[in-house]
């Protein structure tokens, strides 16, 4: 019967070779749709991992010492260094060059001066041993961490324990000052007075004094089950996690897996991996109308122009992730052997994402808010520590796979979140569009100023509104 | 404040447009326009007023004692990380290979002996537009009565140099010794880009390939060279397109390994989405769709897995540089990941990345160590920033096409293949177009006597139909 009705008249067979295409895609689209969000986990799965060198061996257990550790240095260590300062081979900049082709030669020969001069390692290592830090081996490595508790605890208080994780190029020693703001609140004149936290920070394995993962396959999501299982020997059971950068994506990780372990979650980064037609439609329609799909004024402020701001800037300053995310051992080599071309590449970072304005500065604007000693102590972290190859191969070990596929960006997360948005931070993320994550947004937070290494450089505004979160969800 | 965005936006959107139907304009008038020359000035400071010193002078290269043992020191120093078990070259270039790179380029390769093999060419230095421009320039030692030896400007690449075509040279210049034919025989003249090797680095932003293809031109013609051919790959490919459309008049053939297409256009994402299935339709043959499809996996993945170095050097080059001029052992990891990915994809799977089965540690080490005594490895780099800030297929002359006889040799192990089909359009008279059996990215220095064989036939039909003054 159907064979007969072919040959009927031109016009309806051909709106028909229209009409059956269009509709099968819609209802296999729709299928689709539907499928992938059945698929829609509560929970990512724990698992386990094993990242020592060689077979993860049968019998026994694991050592769950929890170990003091105190950072050394030594003559030799800083012989060599000087060595190295000294032997430095420059290039000189273009004219007129200022940070665009990268960090600025002539201003890079100054700091490797005050380096060499009058940097000093040993009251560094004196300055950075201050916090109490420990060792403690899991899934086969060693994590390292430092530990601070409040020196004295107003009577009634709770301590709120607190996990904060840095990212790259960062280190734990990001938060050298913004620890006494949440530890000690009331010294600082920060009356945000009933909450007190004890702060945790660890090193990501492959980062600073944290042994790095031996096998292929170390990602956020290993991170944070290693860290769930760090703040358990420590004895916690519910805690609050606070994160930017890579912290940003491993804490995220981290409520997904245990929310009932997560109290809050606080961001001053937000990874959205999601792009989809509902965000493009979102991001053409708020030029026009921004009430309409959920943006701020200052949301338009800080997105637009579009192109601009999120494709060309987001292209410029990529460079290093791309390379980092396919050849980490190449793009890391050479910065293991030449300490000055450590410096440039991380300080470059420093510089740009702080202040995207700093390109135009021929000293990159680096000492307007950041002090030479502090710049190249994480500098040196990364450097006595050997580590920056192991922190690329984070980069390549996240990225490889297909965003849309990876549990994590199935997940919703529940827990209460609290987003602080900086005004210079490489990419705004309105609340409109976090909302598609993290369903319990408790706080979002226009900051007046700052960028990318938040407790870095505005420490006081970070403990602020870290704070103010934990108050509103411990009222709740 | 909402309102001057949405002017804003809105006078974005009139110019987009305006901006969209002029280019069409341009675009559908002017195809076969010329790349105008370009006359600029790369040295330090301020041009002086006087005229510019044409003299050419021989050059050789030297070292020194002191240039050797600041290299073992580095050598001795080199700090290593261990790879990640089982990752061979897959997180790039494999360090416990590398530590065996460093031990023979210690105690075995023999630096003074390679700068005599450099120093077998005469090399000469000229004042071009401000910088010093390198070069070798080799005659054929012995030229049959009543044949002239024809000119071949042949233009290196990134992380390559003039040295990649030393076994290629003889083969060109005295061809009857090398078992190939005397019909065509040349003389070969291979600069140095502007910023690699021993020619100047320019100081002034903006050099980008049409300066380096203007200062060729004037290197050509101060040579006394009235009609050349001109080979190229890598940067060498896009510098002697720009030549050909700078001085079409000039060149007799253009002859490339590397054919890239940048401008993209709807007929590509076609062909790209369909000419699996309906090769004939585009133009495309057997071979074509055997090094092209799957597309995913052998285009935009290879890509995407390939150009993190281009992307990085595209937007900060002083940075990547910088530690790469300092740490010897940083450099040659750097470079020989892509002699040996380049070389063959296939190469990512074995732990030594399959480096010598194509090449020997002194030629390898040679070419490195020319970015390491000339310190050229920051300037190498700016010029793929000079070259694709703006994007890719954002140019003018990317957008126009080359009527020069052209030649191409395509290497199966290039990273990605461009079939005749899409060359063609930017090339529109190409005279042969061959599947080479094999090879890879670096042909001069890999299989130089494919190569040379194929630029032979090329000038040979050029020169036999005398295709030059068909324009």
């Amino acid at each position: 019967q159907t064979i007969l009705c072919l040959p009927r008249s031109f016009e309806y067979s051909q709106k028909n070779a229209v009409l059956v295409p269009v509709a099968v895609l819609g209802v296999g689209g729709m299928l689709v749709y539907w499928l992938r969000s059945r698929h829609k986990i509560k929970t990512i799965e724990m698992g386990d991992g094993w990242w020592g060198s060689g077979e993860r061996p049968l019998k026994g257990k694991e050592d769950e010492s929890i170990r003091p550790f105190k950072i050394e240095t030594s003559d030799k260590e800083i012989e060599d260094l000087h060595c190295r300062l000294e032997q430095a081979r420059y290039t000189p900049p273009l004219e007129g060059a200022a940070f665009h082709y990268g960090f600025n030669s002539s201003y890079l020969q100054k700091v490797v001066a005050y380096w060499r001069n009058q940097f000093d390692w040993r009251k560094q290592v004196e300055v950075l041993n201050k916090y109490p830090h420990f060792q403690t081996t899991i899934e086969g490595i060693d994590i390292h961490f430092i530990h601070v508790k409040p020196s004295y605890v107003p009577h009634g208080r709770a301590v709120q324990p607190l996990l904060m994780v840095h990212g790259w190029p960062g280190s734990f020693y990001e938060f050298y000052k913004i620890i006494p703001l949440l530890t000690e609140p009331a010294r600082h004149d920060l009356n945000e007075g009933d909450v007190v936290f004890e702060v945790i920070c660890p090193s990501i394995p492959g980062y600073g004094f944290s042994e790095a993962p031996h096998q292929k396959g170390f990602d956020t999501i290993a991170t944070a089950r290693i860290f769930h299982k760090l703040m358990n020997r420590l004895g916690f059971k519910e805690y609050y996690l606070q994160g930017g950068d890579w912290g940003s994506r491993i804490i995220t990780n981290m409520a997904q897996m245990l929310p009932q372990s997560v109290k809050g979650l606080h961001l001053n980064f937000v990874f959205v991996s999601r792009q989809g037609l509902r965000r493009m439609i979102s991001v053409m329609l708020g030029a026009y109308v921004p009430w309409l799909v959920g943006l701020t004024r200052e949301d338009v402020r800080r997105t637009y122009p579009f192109i601009q701001k999120n494709i060309y800037e987001l292209l410029r300053e990529s460079g290093y992730l791309h390379i980092q995310a396919t050849k980490p051992d190449t793009a890391g080599c050479g910065l293991n052997d030449s300490p000055v071309g450590l410096a440039a590449y991380i300080l470059e970072k420093f510089s740009t994402w702080t202040d995207k304005s700093f390109l135009h500065k021929d000293d990159g604007g680096l000492e307007s808010k950041y002090s030479l000693d502090e710049l190249l102590t994480n500098v040196m972290i990364y450097w006595v520590t050997s580590s920056i190859v192991s922190s690329m191969r984070f980069y390549k070990e996240n990225i490889s796979k297909d965003p849309g596929l990876t549990a994590d960006a199935r997940v919703g997360v529940d827990v209460p979140t609290g987003i602080a948005a900086f005004p210079q931070e490489l990419v705004h993320t309105p609340r409109a569009w976090a909302k598609e994550i993290f369903k319990n947004i408790i706080t979002y937070s226009y900051m007046p100023r700052g960028g990318h290494f938040a407790a870095f450089e505005e420490p006081k505004l970070l403990a602020q509104d870290i704070m103010r979160f934990v108050r509103k969800v411990e009222q709740l | 404040e909402f309102c001057s965005s949405l002017a804003g936006v809105m006078l974005l959107e009139v110019f987009l447009v305006l901006g969209t139907v002029i280019i069409y304009f341009l675009l559908s008038k002017k195809k076969e326009e010329t790349l105008p020359f370009q006359k600029g000035w790369w040295g330090k400071g301020q041009k002086p007023d006087t005229e510019e010193d044409i003299t050419i002078w021989p050059f050789k290269v030297e070292t020194t004692e002191e240039e050797l043992s600041d290299l073992f020191r580095r050598l001795d120093q080199a700090r290593f990380t261990e790879p990640l078990e089982n990752s061979c070259f897959h997180y790039g270039t494999n360090s416990v290979y590398l530590r065996k790179v460093v031990s023979y380029w210690k105690n075995q390769f023999n630096w003074k002996k390679q700068v005599e093999v450099l120093n077998k060419y005469p090399q000469f230095k000229i004042k071009i537009q401000g910088i010093d421009i390198h070069f070798v320039h080799v005659k054929p030692p012995c030229l049959p009565e009543g044949q002239s030896a024809k000119p071949l400007l042949m233009v290196h690449g990134w992380p390559g140099s003039f040295y990649e075509f030393y076994k290629i040279i003889p083969l060109l210049t005295d061809p009857a010794s090398h078992g190939l034919s005397d019909e065509h025989i040349f003389e070969v003249i291979c600069p140095s880009i502007p910023g690699y090797g021993f020619s100047e680095a320019p100081h002034k932003k903006g050099f980008n390939s049409i300066s380096a293809a203007s200062i060729f031109y004037e290197l050509m013609l101060r040579l006394g060279f009235n009609e050349f051919y001109a080979q190229g790959g890598d940067w060498g490919w896009l510098i002697c397109t720009n030549l050909a459309q700078i001085a079409p008049n000039h060149m007799k053939g253009l002859h490339l390994n590397l054919a890239s297409v940048t401008n993209m256009g709807f007929i590509h994402l076609l062909s790209i989405l369909l000419g699996r299935y309906l090769p004939g339709l585009f133009g495309f043959r057997d071979e074509d769709v055997r090094r092209m499809f799957p597309f995913l996996k052998k285009g935009l993945y290879r890509i995407l897995l390939e150009s993190g170095y281009a992307h990085i050097q595209a937007t900060k080059p002083d940075t990547v540089g910088c530690g790469l001029n300092d740490s010897p052992v940083g450099l040659a990891a750097y470079i020989l990941e892509k002699f040996s990915t380049w070389t063959d994809l296939e190469f990512r799977h074995l732990e030594d990345g399959g480096l010598e089965r194509k090449f020997n540690l002194d030629d390898l080490l040679t070419n490195i160590m020319i970015y390491w005594v000339s310190g050229c490895i920051v300037s190498s780099m700016r010029f793929y920033k000079e070259n694709l800030q703006k994007g890719i297929g954002t140019q003018k002359h990317e957008r126009l096409t080359v009527q020069v006889p052209t030649g191409i040799a395509s290497f199966p192990n290039e990273v990605m293949h461009t079939p005749q089909a899409w060359a063609q359009k930017k090339y529109t008279n190409i005279v042969s177009f061959h599947f080479m059996p094999r090879g890879g990215h670096f042909a001069a220095l890999e299989e130089p006597e494919l190569l040379a064989e194929d630029i032979l036939q090329f000038v040979g039909k050029v020169e036999k139909e005398q295709l030059w003054r068909k324009k």
